[in-house]
């Protein structure tokens, strides 16, 4: 049975830029009244059982709120239909009509009252609402003495208390502390379990994952996916790291310009430091601890990360093709040329780290400059910043170009697991050791 | 909206919570409190008693009385309709915040109003007994008359409601349209003294006939014609029904407007 029925729905705000709500404006100043569409709900179906416990999901502004807001009939749709079967109790504002004056009890009274509850039913009920609030003896104090964690707690009390068959709830399981979270969860696992439907609007996928049995992605005023709720998450996880790789690229474009200038003075510095060394020829001159170390008879030019379409980017998908490019040039020509690469914390650890000696390649000189190319099938990488280091040594493991810290990368992974590497695996349930 | 009237039967502790603070708040602070919903309306009954028994005398026997008997219910209409038309933004934040029936709102200002009204009535038999006019059987008619007022007044309620919520100014040309109002109703003369030509159009007034009801049933005693129940019974239900549908169309974008 569907005690919500959404149809079609649309939504649209209109945005004044300047509103003037006497007659005298609306005649005089029509223009003042110019505003803008914001259409936020650009036709929603959707339809809810007696007993599913839905999460809406979605990025800012995509309308969750506001379908929410239509469910309760606060607003109401511009076209369409929305249909709610049952006694409906919302925790978008908790606290409606409390008064600061007034004691807890006498709120409790007033508040429950505006959710549709007569004397009797609040009578029977204010005992468990009392008890749920933890707030003891206080509940006879006015509400203005209370602090805001008590605030809420009451209000959360005759919210979750007034037995809706419909519980809608915003983003609330910020009240009090994680005790009266914990416990507010619980009561609302009770509910669950009850068949009272809940829908619950919320960015953090967690709590949908252990909550609710059905999930709804809403993006740019339509729905993206709905169902299960493991599949939704994932699908909205991921759209949500491919968003977060535009935005990353985008500011690194506009932050590159003034680091590569950074970049090539350094660039002159060391050439001049260079000549130095090289006219010095002395191995023990070598400073270990500076970022860029080395003889430089071979010198790295640049270095480009390069993603599954080939092209140049500082964000790489963990699982993903990845390949970087090390060009180089020869100053004076060596036996064997080791070239290396290694992926670091930022605090410096070494994650993984390789060269083509430890793959056993011989790299003879062939020409005074040149490229390696480092390829990746699946970068084991898990979400978050990481550096890259390159180095190019002589057969014997002497420094002739190593650059810590070459530039730093952003790895955006689908595998939702902990810590730096992402593992291929899966788990295997069996029944009392079988 | 007979699923309209079964959910806001469902909301009546609101109402009651709505009423009460209303009538309690009203005179909180005040050293009389409670007491001042009977001294009011005795204490404008002595200004006019003075005023017109020694000052602007009539030959209108107890015009005092005469007078009162159609002031009460003109009050009544007054207050509700403007404490009405500003009800709504008023109450905004609750409006904003939860979902309840929004005739609730001007529902609740024009009871708080009605009982004010019945608590004066007390002082009205009071007096009319005092007086010498005294009471007869007709006095069975008031309740139904008193009803199809509060009806009239609840529809103009709505309506005002709402639509102030749109045009902020309503609120301010009210106090001058229920001024106007008060003198093209006969409540200080009778409808003997409007000029033949003008009658017709004072019966439109609806709220002629329902002074008129008033002051047959009070003061003269008698029951009002048949004619004057109709027009106060049409006019009720009309504007009953009109508020309604109104209010009910502009209440879906209250929380954009407010």
């Amino acid at each position: 049975m569907n005690v919500i029925e959404v149809n079609n729905v649309y939504k649209s705000f209109k945005v004044y830029h300047d509103k003037g709500g006497t007659l005298k404006e609306k005649v005089l100043f029509k223009k003042r009244n110019r505003y803008e569409e914001n259409q936020v709900l650009k036709g929603i179906d959707l339809n809810i059982k007696k007993g599913e416990v839905v999460g809406l999901i979605g990025q800012n502004g995509c309308g969750k709120s506001t379908l929410l807001k239509l469910m309760t009939k606060i607003i109401y749709p511009d076209k369409g239909t929305i249909e709610v079967k049952g006694k409906v109790s919302s925790l978008l504002e908790l606290g409606a009509g409390f008064h600061p004056d007034m004691s807890g009890r006498e709120n409790i009274y007033t508040n429950a009252s505006i959710f549709g509850l007569t004397k009797k039913e609040i009578d029977n009920r204010i005992e468990k609402i009392i008890d749920f609030s933890e707030l003891g003896e206080f509940v006879d104090n006015p509400v203005r003495t209370y602090s805001s964690g008590m605030y809420m707690r009451l209000a959360f009390s005759v919210a979750i208390n007034v037995d809706a068959e419909i519980l809608l709830i915003d983003e609330i399981l910020a009240v009090g502390d994680s005790n009266f979270q914990q416990k507010c969860f619980e009561r609302l696992r009770e509910l669950k379990q009850k068949g009272i439907t809940i829908v619950i609007v919320t960015h953090d996928t967690g709590t949908i994952e252990r909550f609710c049995s059905r999930a709804i992605w809403l993006d740019k005023g339509l729905l993206q996916s709905d169902g299960k709720v493991s599949i939704v998450v994932d699908d909205y996880l991921r759209y949500m790291n491919l968003k977060r790789i535009d935005s990353i690229e985008k500011n690194h474009i506009e932050e590159s310009r003034e680091p590569e200038n950074l970049e090539t003075n350094k660039k002159e510095n060391h050439s001049i430091a260079q000549n130095e060394i090289v006219e010095k020829e002395d191995v023990n001159n070598i400073n270990y601890s500076d970022n860029r170390f080395g003889l430089k008879h071979i010198e790295i030019t640049k270095a480009i990360i390069k993603n599954t379409e080939k092209e140049e980017t500082r964000v790489l998908k963990g699982g993903e093709e990845v390949e970087i490019e090390i060009h180089y040039k020869v100053n004076k020509p060596l036996e064997e040329y080791v070239f290396g690469i290694g992926f670091y914390t930022l605090e410096g650890l070494c994650i993984y780290g390789s060269n083509t000696q430890l793959d056993r390649l011989k790299i003879k000189h062939t020409d005074n400059k040149g490229v390696v190319r480092y390829k990746i099938d699946r970068l084991p990488l898990l979400t978050g910043i990481y550096g890259l280091n390159i180095a190019v040594v002589d057969e014997n493991g002497t420094p002739m170009d190593f650059i810590r810290n070459y530039c730093n990368f952003n790895v955006v992974s689908n595998d939702r697991s902990v810590g730096l590497i992402s593992v291929k695996h899966k788990w295997i349930i069996t029944d009392g050791g079988k | 909206m007979i699923t309209g009237i079964k959910e806001l039967y469902g909301y009546r502790e609101m109402l009651r919570n709505l009423v009460r603070k209303d009538l309690r708040t009203r005179y909180k602070g005040s050293f009389l409190g409670f007491l001042w919903t009977f001294i009011n309306p005795l204490l404008q009954l002595i200004v006019y008693t003075i005023v017109f028994s020694t000052i602007m005398r009539t030959n209108i026997d107890k015009f005092y009385m005469y007078l009162f008997v159609a002031l009460i219910p003109w009050i009544f209409f007054t207050s509700s309709i403007q404490g009405g038309a500003t009800s709504i933004i008023t109450n905004k934040d609750l409006i904003k915040k939860i979902y309840f029936p929004r005739l609730i709102i001007p529902l609740s200002v024009v009871n708080a109003a009605f009982m004010n009204m019945l608590f004066s009535m007390v002082v009205v038999f009071i007096v009319l007994l005092i007086s010498g006019i005294g009471l007869s059987k007709y006095i069975l008619l008031l309740p139904l008359v008193m009803i199809l007022e509060y009806l009239f007044v609840l529809g103009l309620s709505f309506m005002f409601s709402a639509l102030n919520v749109y045009f902020r100014d309503l609120e301010h040309i009210l106090g001058i349209i229920t001024m106007v109002w008060f003198y093209l109703t006969p409540i200080v003369y009778g409808v003997d003294m409007i000029p033949e030509k003008y009658l017709g159009l004072f019966y439109l007034n609806p709220m002629t006939n329902m002074v008129i009801a008033y002051r047959d049933i009070l003061y003269y005693k008698k029951v009002p014609d048949f004619s004057t129940f109709g027009s106060i019974f049409a006019w009720s239900v009309i504007f009953i029904v009109l508020g309604y549908v109104v209010f009910q169309n502009l209440q879906k974008n209250f929380v954009e407007e407010l």
